[in-house]
């Protein structure tokens, strides 16, 4: 027979929303990444990947539940939001190891906070950090508050969990957004590896 | 609260169960659990004694204090951290926990 309960984790819970915020790194201290002679970024000896460009500035979040783990953020021209981000995610939201229902899961909280309704534009199967992922175009407006923002996520694997690469560029609602932000983001992504396994993959 | 959903297989592995306790009611947690996508138990103590006897109620406010507590076989609490969970730290003090209920 199966054995049963031996250990209990008991949650007390506060029912609010407890946002994770991402802020840009400002304290000094030592860099969590070195470059390599190929040009690329390994980071905490955990991945490597190829960085944007200089313009783009790092973004980084400690710890927290929900949080990215690092990213890259470009003020763009025009008119607020003009902003394009992406980032790696190690617990992209939802919590299924399939893709189609972390999919699902994923987009009832993405971008919370702005309430949209995503319309998805493209889904496609890829090949990401050596095995099958899926990629997911979404666009969302605003009309209210005259914004737009495209969002491209790819959804991965690593060991059993799904981790995610997305990227959101925010415009005004008449704004063009820049295909070549993309193409950066896609660049990170097909260059992203995984140097060592994962803490869950160890236990 | 995803964080644990997650992990359930790892808890699995350490023969942990999970369960949330809420002073919130009944039927607002069926729905912030569908909302998540939740499956593990959550425990509606619109009392708050839980609370209380695991001393995460506030003074004067009708929600829980934020707290993850641990409990063993023998129901002792060895574990209790406030505020957001640090699931790798969780997972390594379960680790270790069921690794000490394994030996003779």
């Amino acid at each position: 027979m199966k054995r049963i309960s031996l250990l209990f984790l008991c949650l007390f819970l506060m029912m609010a929303w407890l946002s994770g915020c991402a802020t840009f790194e400002t304290e000094k201290k030592a860099v969590p990444y070195r470059l390599t002679a190929q040009g690329t970024v390994i980071w905490e000896d955990e991945f490597e990947f190829l960085p944007p460009p200089p313009d783009w500035k790092l973004l980084r979040v400690e710890t927290g539940e929900n949080d990215i783990n690092f990213g890259f953020v470009r003020p763009d021209p025009g008119a607020f939001p003009s902003l394009t981000t992406f980032a790696y995610d190690e617990e992209p939201f939802g919590c299924s190891t399939r893709f189609e229902d972390r999919e699902k899961e994923f987009f009832k909280r993405f971008l919370f906070n702005a309430i949209f309704h995503f319309q998805i534009l493209e889904k496609k199967k890829v090949q990401v950090v050596g095995g099958e992922g899926l990629a997911v175009t979404v666009e969302g407006k605003d009309p209210v508050k005259k914004e737009k923002v495209r969002g491209k996520v790819i959804f991965a694997k690593r060991g059993d969990r799904v981790v995610g690469f997305y990227i959101t560029q925010w415009r005004p609602i008449d704004g063009t957004y820049d295909p070549a932000a993309f193409d950066i983001f896609d660049k990170f992504v097909s260059s992203f590896k995984f140097l060592k396994k994962s803490f869950y993959e160890t236990l | 609260m995803e964080g644990h959903q997650r992990n359930l297989y790892l808890y699995e592995r350490f023969n942990a169960r999970v369960l949330g306790v809420s002073r919130d009611d009944v039927i607002t947690l069926k729905y912030w659990a569908k909302g998540l996508d939740l499956t593990f138990p959550l425990l509606s103590n619109v009392t708050s004694f839980l609370g209380v006897s695991a001393n995460a109620q506030p003074d004067g406010r009708p929600i829980f204090s934020r707290r993850t507590m641990i409990i063993d076989k023998a129901g002792i609490i060895r574990y209790v951290r406030d505020g957001s969970p640090d699931f790798k730290d969780i997972l390594l003090f379960l680790k270790k926990l069921n690794q000490e209920g394994g030996k003779p």
